[in-house]
């Protein structure tokens, strides 16, 4: 590290090699950023694709097979290449500046964390050219995706793809791991942590816990379809479909609270600096974050209730039961804002919007935890709305609202704030015209991953309506792309601290010199740089909780 | 609220569809009491959201700070106690509701087989005594009732069926299921109930359709290129008509049929093949594919298909269409389970070229030369 130290201040436009190689938290960080909004506008095309054709009945514009990749490469996409990477990239960026470090503890493998991304989404990709994408859904099902119902190359590849994301994110929470425990800078206990620091905590413990699973069980898959192996097959002996599902789900339910936590971090970040208050019961919320990683790894069988296969009363409760830390957030982030001065940036919208579409996806959560509704909608647009509304309305809104706010932090310069009001109202409003409409239409039973619905089920119009929504939030990205090249370009100056912020990243310049820090301010609350700025008001104010 | 387009779903409400089984009243039952409660939850907090955005905006030169409250443990301890409250009792409630759902009698006055493949349904009525999966046997011969789903022609569906499952009403239906392949689901949204059909773990359930109608059904696990053709209807009618519809199937259709009667697989198939056919084409489905991709036979001659079908359990035929698979159907041979062989006799064939195709698996296609 002392090397490093010595160099000069931050330079940003050292050249591409210094991309390919740095080993700078900050930089691996933005290339994090970089790659997934990249994928991100490529699952976003697939999920046109899905939408256009089910725009009107019949098949217009393409196959069965071609659409089936689209739905199955738009899931994996945006699961394992958008939402989990963007979320690890402002991990990356943030917990060493927030907790006071200079770097990552593996600055090497941090590096190589990054690295297997691309490489990864090249690979599953790369079954387009070679004959069709896997095509199975992102769940993968066996026996359908044994290479007897799916003998295409695209399957391997997108296992192969799998178990290097996997990789990436085993490596990627060791390394948060010992970070977060070993290298906290002088005063910053664990209580006083920002809670973002603690969900990429969590995340990394439920990564460490269920990412080996799903890995070794992909290549159980993959020794299935190439070396004759019969985990999973039921036309050999042995073969067990119900297997997959179980080990399937023990990783990729906790998943989604992989895709969550860190998103709820970032809301409770912005929401404190908006609403001028601190995070109403901090405390409660570091709690109901180890409750929500605790008791997600006890509801994995609630994606098979209807399989006939699961004990059914203990995955309901459990279930029921996740909903109460949830549920204490919420109040949390409400009150917080009550009696606060709210000031609507960019960043505080789309926090804003977080909490109002992922209490949706929260409430009709609780009600697929009721089994029997689940045996009617399992399987319906109303999981595609449910798993929507906690992805795109909580997951995806929460990093837009990170990328408004820190962005400042990365390049020094603001985003526009009229474009991102823009960016925000389109995405808001196209956002609901999508999704909302999937819940009716799965409630009177329409099927997902389905190519073609019958004319005559009364499914067309709202499919119509979601199609044109999906349409809205695609225009919505053109003023969020127009915004970063024009902030690029030469965008407002932001200074060290343009919006008062609390946490440690704020105490150094914007960008952060490659060390991070001159020296810290000192660190007495959750709250330091809110200490520093009001170390001189009535000390009633700034006394800690 | 309520606007009944369709005779079995309220498309444009946040509710499900009228029940047209017991089970599915109790589901439904159980669904009205937790929407409502989410319903109340989502306006309380969205008020709440609404109220403080709008109440406590920062007013522009406003530079002083709010007081800086960090939490109140009996608010908090409040807002975890009610939610816990209210889980456990909908827990409570809903795992009665499953226990009437999952109920089981011993004794179904009906039984009907459902065999699940890619990418059809078949539905088997067998008489008191003799086990579905018996049916095939030589001594059953005549006494079952097979009900094959095929896919619409070249996917349109504008004058296609569904397979259609006949149902008594107010009698409990045990439904045995079975898949050959991968997994499939059986879902009725009028009953308000699904459940997945994995190969090697045949599931059992029970239910009791109390409204007489004709109801839309359809697989809901995911199973490969043509998963979206498995659709079905339940259609449910009195007792009278079920059981006139049951004798109707079981005798044998009068006999000028487009499809004679089999010739046995042992008789040799150049002699017993139909009057003035003088050419005997080959054909095997093994694999979900036909072991040739060309035929060729004379033009404007009758001309016989020796077909045989060597997948266990899984149905097959041959269909000629003119010029591509979604041509004109000039001729449609008998669906059949394998392992078992047919001849069928074709008619004189104008010269041209034809898709030979399965009527069940759109993916077995060939061409036929006819000159």
């Amino acid at each position: 590290m002392a090397t490093t130290a010595l160099r000069p201040a931050a330079t940003y436009r050292t050249g591409a090699y210094d991309w390919l190689t740095t080993t700078d938290h900050k930089k691996i960080g933005i290339l994090y950023t970089f790659n997934s909004l990249i994928l991100f506008l490529v699952g976003g095309i697939f999920a046109l694709a899905v939408r256009t054709e089910l725009a009107q009945p019949g098949l217009q514009f393409m196959t069965e097979s071609t659409y089936n990749q689209m739905f199955t490469m738009h899931a994996s996409v945006m699961i394992f290449w958008v939402v989990i990477p963007f979320l690890a990239g402002f991990g990356n960026y943030l917990v060493p500046l927030m907790i006071g470090a200079p770097d990552m503890a593996f600055p090497r493998i941090n590096a190589l964390s990054f690295w297997l991304l691309p490489l990864s989404a090249l690979i599953a990709l790369l079954g387009f050219p070679l004959g069709g994408a896997a095509a199975e859904g992102w769940t993968s099902y066996s026996p359908l995706a044994q290479s007897k119902f799916s003998s295409g190359v695209g399957t391997d590849l997108w296992i192969v793809a799998l178990t290097l994301v996997g990789t990436s994110s085993i490596l990627g929470a060791i390394n948060f791991i010992v970070t977060i425990f070993k290298m906290r800078a002088p005063g910053m206990t664990l209580f006083r942590m920002p809670v973002f620091v603690w969900t990429i905590l969590v995340t990394s413990v439920l990564v460490l816990m269920g990412t080996p699973v799903l890995t070794s069980a992909l290549i159980m898959l993959y020794i299935d379809r190439n070396f004759g192996g019969s985990f999973f097959n039921t036309a050999l002996g042995g073969g067990n479909a119900i297997l997959w599902q179980n080990v399937f789900w023990f990783y990729s339910h906790p998943a989604v609270y992989i895709m969550i936590l860190p998103a709820m971090g970032i809301v409770s970040e912005v929401l404190p600096t908006f609403s001028r208050k601190p995070l109403f019961g901090y405390k409660a919320f570091v709690f109901a974050t180890a409750g929500i990683g605790a008791l997600g790894f006890s509801v994995w069988a609630h994606h098979m209730f209807t399989t006939g296969t699961v004990y059914l009363p203990f995955f309901s409760l459990m279930t029921f039961l996740i909903a109460v830390p949830t549920g204490v957030k919420m109040f949390n982030w409400v009150a917080t804002m009550f009696r606060g001065k709210l000031r609507f940036t960019t960043a505080m919208l789309f926090a804003v919007g977080f909490l109002s579409l992922f209490l949706i996806g929260g409430i009709n959560g609780a009600i697929l935890a009721a089994v029997p509704v689940d045996y009617h909608v399992h399987a319906t647009y109303f999981i595609v709305a449910h798993i929507h509304y906690v992805l795109f309305g909580g997951s995806i809104m929460g990093i837009f609202a990170g990328l408004y706010y820190w962005w400042p932090k990365m390049f020094g310069r603001k985003l526009n704030e009229g474009l991102g009001k823009i960016h925000f109202v389109g995405i808001f409003i196209g956002m609901n015209l999508t999704f909302f409409p999937m819940h009716l239409l799965g409630l009177s039973g329409m099927p997902r991953r389905i190519a073609d619905y019958s004319a005559t089920a009364g499914w067309n119009d709202l499919n119509l309506l979601a199609t044109i929504g999906g349409f809205t939030i695609a225009v919505s990205m053109l003023p969020f792309l127009w915004n970063i090249f024009i902030t690029f370009r030469g965008g407002e100056p932001a200074g060290d601290d343009p919006w008062e912020g609390n946490t440690l990243e704020w105490a150094t310049s914007s960008p952060p010199p490659p060390y991070n820090f001159d020296h810290l301010p000192p660190i007495r609350s959750e709250r330091p740089v809110f200490d520093l700025r009001h170390a001189n008001d009535v000390p009633a104010l700034t006394a800690g909780h | 609220m309520l606007l009944s387009a369709c005779t079995d779903f309220n498309v444009r409400t946040a509710l499900p569809p009228d029940a047209a089984s017991v089970q599915g009243q109790a589901t439904r039952n159980l669904y009205d009491i937790v929407f409502v409660i989410g319903v109340a939850i989502f306006v309380l907090v969205e008020g709440l959201i609404l109220f403080a955005v709008l109440r406590y905006r920062r007013k522009s030169g406003d530079d002083e700070l709010p007081p800086q409250i960090h939490g109140n443990n009996r608010l908090e301890i409040i807002w975890t106690a009610i939610p816990i409250a209210i889980v456990l009792s909908l827990f409570v409630l809903s795992w009665q509701t499953l226990n009437t759902v999952d109920a089981h009698t011993p004794t179904p006055p009906v039984r009907i087989g459902v065999v699940a493949y890619q990418w059809q349904w078949q539905f088997v009525y067998a008489p008191d005594g003799v086990a579905w999966q018996d049916c095939n046997a030589p001594a059953n011969a005549g006494k079952c009732v097979t009900v094959f789903g095929t896919p619409p022609a070249g996917g349109d569906r504008t004058n296609w069926t569904p397979p259609t499952m006949h149902v008594p009403v107010n009698e409990t239906v045990e439904l045995q299921m079975h898949s050959i392949d991968v997994i499939h689901s059986f879902y009725v949204p009028a009953f308000l109930y699904q459940r997945d059909i994995t190969p090697g773990r045949d599931q059992v359930i029970q239910f009791t359709a109390d409204r007489i109608g004709t109801y839309r059904g359809q697989c809901t696990q995911f199973c490969g290129l043509y998963h979206q053709f498995m659709e079905f209807q339940v259609k449910v009618e009195s007792k009278a008509d079920y059981t006139a519809w049951l004798q109707q199937e079981l005798t044998p259709p009068p006999s000028p049929s487009p499809s004679p009667a089999p010739s046995g697989p042992a008789g040799s198939p150049g002699a017993s093949a139909a009057a003035g056919a003088s050419v005997t084409l080959q054909l095997t489905a093994s694999g979900i594919a036909y072991d040739k991709t060309d035929l060729t036979a004379p033009a404007n001659t009758p001309f016989s298909i020796l077909f045989a079908n060597n997948d266990a359990g899984i149905p097959h035929n041959v269909s000629i269409h003119a010029g591509s698979a979604g041509g004109t159907e000039v001729f449609r041979g008998e669906i059949f389970s394998g392992v078992g062989t047919r001849t069928y006799a074709v008619p004189a064939l104008p010269a041209g070229t034809y898709t030979f195709a399965c009527s069940v698996h759109p993916n077995m296609t060939g061409t036929l030369t006819v000159k």
